[in-house]
């Protein structure tokens, strides 16, 4: 898991309330993490999740620039039906 | 028959970077306990360095042990930040001391982790009293005993010292 070691942190953070559990993610290290093992979808589920997904890999690699991994997050937070948090909402999608 | 005295003596004078493992998952001081977490989760790691973002100077360190005692058993937040239940200033040590040193400083201080730092303090691995007892069964165990010798009162349990918010 070498790209794990590196981490793009967001401008804000983005605070996902779904049944139970409230996450709170402000990174794209942590983003990446969410939506692979603890998201409420089963694996390739979800076209949101998938793009989120790819975005984050993006971004971790240095070829985008961080908020949009975190709008990429937000819709995929959407299309999960989490209630989403945030004051500055999917900016850089 | 071979006697004690005629094993050879490299295992003390192994130095830190022939153990360490290189492969360093720092955090920020803003991150949360629940994102920590999550990344011990994914990498399997115990312990992770705590960075400055952007600069890279180390910190400190948090352990899982933190988040289970400062903050589950505390009863805060899981969105508490790193920077409020790290062990500030972590015992560090470098590349070419010898691992009788680090074993030294981890046997003083009752910690399994220590991170290793290169000249501009920057994390350049981490070293894991499991690393120890691997190439020197001996030594590690000598530490792992420490950790259970008697506690001298007020000593704070692994050098914790939270940092001021």
């Amino acid at each position: 898991m070498p790209g794990l070691t590196q981490d793009r942190l967001w401008s804000e953070a983005v605070i996902l309330e779904g049944e139970n559990r409230v996450l709170r993610v402000q990174s794209t290290r942590d983003a990446l993490l969410c939506l692979k093992n603890h998201w409420p979808m089963a694996d390739g589920e979800g076209n949101a999740r998938s793009e989120a997904l790819a975005a984050c890999d993006r971004v971790i690699d240095g070829q985008d620039e961080p908020d949009v991994a975190r709008g990429a997050f937000i819709k995929a937070a959407e299309e999960a039906q989490f209630a989403v948090h945030s004051w500055t909402g999917n900016e850089g999608t | 028959m071979a006697g004690p005295e005629d094993k050879p003596p490299m295992d003390k004078a192994m130095r830190v970077r022939d153990v360490m493992s290189r492969q360093v998952y720092t955090v920020s001081p803003t991150d949360t306990a629940q994102s920590v977490a999550r990344l011990m989760k994914e990498t399997g790691v115990g312990a992770l360095p705590v960075e400055v973002p952007g600069v890279g100077t180390i910190l400190g360190i948090v352990t899982d042990r933190d988040i289970l005692v400062s903050v589950v058993a505390q009863g805060l937040s899981t969105s508490t930040a790193v920077f409020e239940f790290m062990t500030v200033a972590a015992e560090s040590c470098e590349e070419g001391d010898s691992i009788l040193l680090a074993a030294q400083k981890m046997h003083d201080l009752r910690i399994r982790q220590l991170v290793v730092v290169d000249e501009k303090h920057h994390a350049a691995g981490i070293i894991a009293l499991a690393d120890i007892i691997r190439v020197s069964p001996e030594l590690g165990g000598l530490v792992r005993d420490g950790m259970s010798r008697q506690q001298p009162e007020k000593q704070q349990l692994e050098g914790m010292s939270p940092c001021p918010a």
